[in-house]
């Protein structure tokens, strides 16, 4: 509807001088995150391109946000710009709908020099080309009640920095009683958790060729016996992820490993509750340990040149240094932009008014992106894992057990070679 | 004037036989059309692979596993909803006082929205900050964690379920209810029927007899259809131990993108609930006394 009123300008460019306006639908999922960021990006935005209107589309999740570009995709597709998961970016360059911006980047200038870094462009890097580019990126971290800490008779200011460490206090805690509990490791979404104890370990999930898998090893194998562990020695309960939330809301959950995308909303649940504080995941690996990456990236779709350009203009603001600081400032995510890591003037206020935002930006240095798996199931890959996973945390296989049965679901629904 | 007749007919019923058309019968052909195809969104076009979704599915531990589940679902479900709603209705029909007051309470999970009242269920079966585990706690007893356990999952959901479905079988019961003229009853007990049990069971049950049919169908409809509570409150975990037949067709369809086999399940569950219904009317009819 709002495509239709746009037209008559359209079509009589002569009245409006030398300039047209030019109307764009922008996509992007989680407004319940996200909103007051586009927001602000978008009245920023106004100001600098006036001839530019915005028209925003949202979906609750990442899920139908993929749906409803497909279903589009095959219909007839009128979303310009999309703001799209990064474990999803793979599939949209797979299937032809992602276009390639680095061409339009590079006009502009070394994408270096204006803040896009090797490492950033890396998180959209998919099918060979630069399919998007990232919005917002976080990792997980580690979220925890101060209070209970302190009554288990640990230091909230010198958490454990080692699993064991984390473990022996998550014991502790849930020995206050009453129902409380002393952690919940966020395992039950996504491979997205999965991925952080196994790139803890220096692991991978495929070969680099991409023909088999690569975690059914020594690093997969400790992956999965850290989940078991964490039900053994730490007492970590079978909870689903909204239950381990809401208690930790309620304070009744010592730690909660979990994005720290979700920071903001919890400190909202939070309130005055008891006292929140974020700290950096346990260290597994020191020097061979990373972190997957998660978040949202741009990624252009439009067809018609005149949308195209908007579009990009749109994209290239939401990911600049001034976007990005925006965006960090209305969310829990870290900034994609290099620029606004660098240059003080951006976020350093920022982050000395809030500490808590502090912890996912001094891991972002360990961080890699978050591994899209090739192919029609790459989807399904990742139910499998958390499937797999469920039978550990419930205590009914154990690692070795769990590990060689994923190993072979995964390989069977990885693409065959042709040929 | 009989043709004109004719034409009046045809053009009173055209609106709702396309509206038939366009909304019943296209989409169905369509979701059939598809089931034989490997269509997934996204990859235009698809190609036809005759029964080759319906040859996975026997195979497919997935699908096996949600279709074993909605049996067990339904096999707790429609039974109990059945046999509650006559209970409560028998119960409320009985009472002298407050029989407004207990329809009303026991009618609203049927009027409330199912996802509105699973988020209340969540908070109710919260491991550890739900009033059931609380009050377990009391008397020392450790609560399952009856959402994200394997072998509480189902029963927790079927609970859920049968809260929801009893409200309404109660309903539908005393309509059948007052439908029974008191004269029979009287007449019974003084033919000798002097226990309310026997009144219920010479008079009453047979009575209902088409109610009874009606309840049976629709519980058992409905409790195929399960999907709102286990797409809010368990997502088919864990470990696909609350997979359902509906819930299954969703995510193959819109999570895994495989629209195909995804219409191919939904043919399968047409042919249940089609199966079902046939059942019902064809055996069941021949049965059930009409007074």
């Amino acid at each position: 509807m709002l495509n239709r009123r746009a037209l008559p300008l359209l079509a009589v460019p002569a009245l409006a001088g030398a300039q047209t306006a030019t109307e764009i639908t922008v996509h992007y999922a989680q407004p319940v995150i996200f909103k007051d960021s586009y927001d602000a990006i978008a009245a920023e935005f106004a100001r600098r391109e006036p001839n530019i209107r915005i028209n925003f589309v949202t979906t609750l999740n990442y899920e139908e946000g993929m749906q409803l570009i497909l279903r589009q995709a095959a219909t007839n597709l009128t979303v310009d710009l999309s703001y799209q998961g990064f474990n999803r970016l793979r599939l949209f360059a797979e299937r032809g709908i992602a276009q390639d911006v680095m061409p339009m980047l590079r006009a502009e200038g070394e994408p270096a020099a204006m803040g896009y870094s090797p490492t950033m462009l890396a998180l959209a890097h998919f099918g060979g080309f630069q399919c998007a580019l990232a919005y917002a990126a976080s990792n997980p971290i580690c979220y925890y009640n101060a209070d209970l800490v302190r009554r288990a008779g640990g230091d909230p200011n010198a958490m454990p920095t080692d699993w064991a460490g984390t473990l022996a206090l998550s014991a502790r805690i849930k020995a206050l009683g009453g129902g409380t509990e002393g952690m919940h490791y966020a395992w039950s979404g996504d491979d997205w958790m999965f991925s952080a104890l196994l790139f803890g370990h220096g692991g991978r999930m495929l070969t680099p060729d991409e023909r088999d898998v690569a975690f059914a090893g020594a690093e997969g194998l400790g992956a999965l016996t850290l989940l078991d562990r964490m039900v053994k020695d730490g007492g970590m309960a079978n909870l689903s992820r909204d239950a381990a939330q809401q208690a930790f809301a309620a304070g009744r959950l010592g730690m909660f490993f979990w994005t720290t995308a979700a920071l903001r909303g919890t400190m909202q649940q939070v309130g005055r509750n008891f006292e929140l504080r974020t700290g950096p995941m346990p260290i597994i690996n020191a020097q061979l340990g990373r972190l997957p990456t998660g978040g949202a990236a741009g990624m252009l779709t439009a067809r018609d040149p005149a949308k195209r350009e908007a579009a990009w203009k749109f994209l290239r603001f939401s990911t600049s240094a001034e976007g990005t600081t925006l965006m960090v400032q209305n969310t829990g995510y870290v900034p994609t932009n290099q620029l606004a890591i660098d240059e003080p003037r951006w976020l350093a206020e920022f982050y000395r008014a809030n500490p808590l935002f502090q912890t996912a930006t001094r891991q972002a240095n360990i961080s890699i992106p978050w591994y899209a798996f090739p192919g029609a199931n790459s989807v399904r890959v990742t139910q499998t894992m958390v499937d797999q996973q469920s039978r550990i945390v419930q205590q009914q296989a154990t690692p070795e057990v769990v590990l060689a049965d994923m190993a072979a679901e995964v390989r069977r629904l990885l693409p065959r070679p042709r040929g | 004037m009989r043709r004109g007749e004719t034409l009046a007919g045809w053009l009173l019923t055209l609106p709702a036989a396309l509206a038939f058309l366009a909304l019943l019968l296209l989409p169905t052909v369509a979701a059939v059309t598809l089931a034989f195809t490997d269509y997934e969104l996204g990859e235009w076009p698809p190609n036809w692979i005759g029964t080759e979704n319906f040859q996975e599915m026997w195979t497919d531990r997935g699908f096996r596993t949600s279709f074993r589940n909605t049996v067990v679902y339904v096999a707790i479900v429609a039974p109990l909803s059945v046999l509650g709603g006559l209970g409560l209705a028998l119960l409320i029909e009985s009472a002298a006082r407050g029989r407004a007051f207990f329809r009303a309470v026991f009618f609203l999970p049927v009027v409330s929205l199912t996802v509105a009242m699973a988020a209340a269920w969540q908070y109710l079966l919260h491991p550890t900050i739900g009033p059931v585990n609380a009050l377990l706690r009391v008397f020392g007893i450790a609560g399952p964690t009856w959402l994200s356990g394997s072998d509480t999952v189902l029963i927790s959901l079927a609970f859920i379920g049968v809260w929801e479905a009893v409200g309404f079988n109660m309903v539908l019961f005393m309509a059948g209810l007052t439908a029974i003229p008191k004269e029979l009853r009287e007449a019974a007990a003084v033919d000798g029927a002097r226990t309310a049990w026997d009144r219920f069971r010479l008079v009453t049950w047979p009575l209902l007899g088409p109610t009874t049919l009606f309840v049976v169908t629709i519980s058992l409809i409905r409790s195929v259809r399960v999907f709102d509570t286990v797409a809010v409150l368990t997502r088919g975990g864990p470990n696909k131990a609350s997979e359902v037949l509906l819930y299954t067709m969703y995510t193959e369809g819109f999570t895994y993108l495989r629209l195909g086999y995804s219409a191919a399940i939904t043919l399968v569950f047409l042919v249940i609930v089609l199966g079902l219904m046939l059942l019902q009317t064809r055996v069941m009819d021949r049965r059930v006394h009409y007074g």
